[in-house]
């Protein structure tokens, strides 16, 4: 197929006539098949499509390159819950997710998944556990996964997403009220054609907390969909990514306030260089009633050569009066003033951008132990 | 064999002339201070000295222990043993003290074919230097000059030195800017690193850090030339009578 170009509606009619998977059975897969018969697959011109050429990743889904696994590779806690979504317990947590604020059912790429779903995990974090070791998932034996996290009332957990290959892998939390999750992903540098899609939903005094460092890859997509759900919900996202060669990196990110006094915190640094693209999209949107919210979203990105791009862009959509909120979004160079600082003390030139770089990523991975975990300390 | 010698160095910044030809010859175990009004080259000098980019030299040389020192990169530079102290040290948020000492300490023991020390060495070493430039303990763990005051900003480039043991320290107005407990602190530094193996340019607008650093030589750099050339005496004549009785 190299070469040809494939649009969302030559894709939509493969799946219907290959038929939808047939892994986890009791998933609803109704609304996702109606959106497919409706050929309501993004076209290559599609503005949330607009920095990523959509028909890439369609022609990774129809040469279905991704090399069978055999199992899950998860490391948890013994209090922590973990079942396969081939297991009918998996369709009880499903269902007490409770309501879908995000509408997942809604997103095209979220469809995707679930017609072509081969692998899942639901994860439930038991109401008050404080449990010292973090959840770790390594792989998901297959490019269509899913991960479904439930943090119970005022319970805590890390969360450590490692670096992993898939074509898709879609992860759903819900913070329960009280409940807090540290949740750390890192995106190692590839060669494949992947999205994610983050979608969270942060219940009355829930903490969510994403550090996330991505290295690109030759066409990724992560989007993430954060809501702040109940009362005085805390989100934090930080993310940090350096991109070289002629990678891809589209973060779209939608932060939504539906009640009131929640706070929010964006922070994002990037570093683009050789021939590679970066994009943020980051959205805010303050719900009427969401009165008394805090939020903000700040992106500091480099250029490290003449022939990256980076393209970054707030969007604000604010419809509640008494609320904080704040944006800002930079693009500059690499200090040169601080690189012959580092060379005046005898550090080469390449060693002096590197240090330099990961001391800006580290601006957004400030906590050391995440830091530590995401690579950036040596 | 002077440890550095400067030999009718002319400089240029954007085509505008600003050394004129300038001789100094320093050797080990000297202190040379290097004063002279606003616009005068001092600073050029000391930046010419380090090889930082954005300087023209046109005409002249500089020699470190014999070797040509023009062609080479800032790195090299202080890879053979030249230090400077910026007038206006600059801030590297999110790279910490301790990276960017290690950094350059595990760079100059390679240059000289030496395994870089073990992290605890390194540690146990920078924690001396930060007592006596009295950094708090946390100041290893802190980003490179993120924040700090005017006075943590010079006492860390005299501390990077006190580190490094460069043979030749070129200080660009450490002095200014100081509070009278900091320029007590860094004159102290400047005296424990004083030795019969290395030398010391001192660039400075007045002569107050001379009361506690004394130097062997005094120059005067006016007009992107060295004026005039004495002892110490010439120091406290100036601090009198200003710069204007050198036209004369």
């Amino acid at each position: 197929m190299a070469g040809s170009t494939t649009d969302g509606t030559a894709l939509a009619e493969m799946i219907l006539a290959q038929g939808h998977s047939s892994y986890a059975p009791w998933l609803d897969r109704g609304p996702h098949l109606d959106l497919v018969e409706r050929r309501a697959l993004p076209e290559v011109r599609a503005e949330a499509w607009r920095h990523t050429n959509v028909a890439r990743w369609y022609q990774a889904i129809l040469e279905g390159s991704e090399p069978a696994r055999e199992a899950h590779r998860i490391e948890n806690p013994a209090e922590v819950e973990v079942v396969d979504f081939a297991d009918p317990r998996a369709a009880e947590l499903q269902e007490q997710r409770g309501e879908e604020t995000y509408r997942l059912t809604a997103q095209p790429i979220a469809a995707l998944n679930a017609l072509l779903l081969g692998a899942g995990i639901a994860i439930r974090v038991p109401a008050g556990c404080a449990a010292r070791e973090p959840v770790r998932i390594f792989d998901l034996p297959a490019a269509y996964q899913r991960v479904l996290v439930i943090i119970e009332p005022d319970a805590r957990i890390e969360l450590i997403e490692e670096p992993s290959t898939y074509t898709h892998r879609l992860v759903e939390v819900v913070v329960r009220p009280g409940g807090q999750l540290v949740h750390r992903r890192l995106q190692a540098a590839s060669s494949h054609r992947e999205c994610s899609l983050l979608a969270i939903r942060a219940e009355a005094r829930a903490c969510y907390e994403l550090s996330q460092l991505s290295l690109g890859s030759d066409l990724r997509r992560n989007d993430i969909i954060a809501t702040l759900a109940g009362n005085a919900a805390n989100v934090s996202l930080r993310g940090a990514w350096r991109l070289d060669e002629s990678r891809h990196l589209d973060n779209q990110i939608a932060v939504h306030h539906q009640a009131p006094g929640g706070t929010s915190r964006q922070t994002y640094r990037g570093v683009a260089a050789g021939r590679s693209r970066a994009v943020l999209n980051g959205r805010i949107e303050i719900a009427p009633g969401a009165q008394q919210s805090d939020a903000t979203l700040n992106t500091k990105n480099l250029l490290a050569s003449d022939t990256a791009e980076i393209y970054a862009k707030p969007e604000l959509e604010i419809y509640a009066n008494d609320v904080k909120c704040s944006h800002g979004a930079t693009v500059g160079a690499i200090d040169a003033e601080a690189v012959n600082y580092f060379r005046t003390r005898g550090i080469d030139e390449h060693t002096a951008r590197a240090l330099f770089v990961r001391g800006f990523l580290r601006e957004a991975i400030d906590d050391p132990d995440t830091a530590q975990t995401l690579g950036l300390i040596q | 064999m002077s440890l550095l010698r400067v030999e009718d160095l002319h400089v240029e910044v954007d085509g505008k002339p600003i050394l004129a030809g300038i001789d100094l010859a320093v050797d080990a175990g000297e202190v040379h201070a290097i004063m002279g009004p606003n616009g005068s080259g001092k600073s050029t000098l000391a930046n010419v000295l380090a090889g930082r980019p954005g300087y023209d030299v046109i005409r002249g040389s500089v020699t470190v222990d014999g070797e040509d020192v023009g062609t080479l990169s800032p790195e090299e530079r202080s890879l053979r043993g030249l230090f400077l102290a910026f007038q206006y040290p600059i801030e590297i948020p999110g790279v910490s003290n301790m990276e960017f000492l290690k950094a350059a300490v595990d760079a100059h023991a390679l240059a000289r074919g030496e395994e870089p020390p073990s992290a605890v060495d390194f540690v146990k070493r920078a924690r001396v230097a930060a007592m006596r430039l009295q950094f708090d303990p946390d100041f290893l763990k802190r980003g490179v000059n993120d924040g700090f005051s005017g006075g943590e900003k010079k006492r860390n480039e005299i501390l990077q030195m006190l580190i490094l043991e460069p043979r030749l320290a070129v200080l660009d107005e450490t002095d200014s800017g100081l509070d009278i407990d900091a320029l007590q602190i860094v004159a102290d530094g400047i005296n424990a690193f004083r030795a019969n193996s290395n030398a010391v340019v001192l660039v400075t607008h007045y002569q107050r850090l001379l009361n506690y650093v004394v130097p062997d030589h005094v120059h005067v750099l006016a007009g992107g030339r060295i004026v005039h050339s004495g002892d110490r005496g010439l120091a406290l004549e100036l601090e009198e009578r200003g710069y204007g009785w050198l036209d004369d």
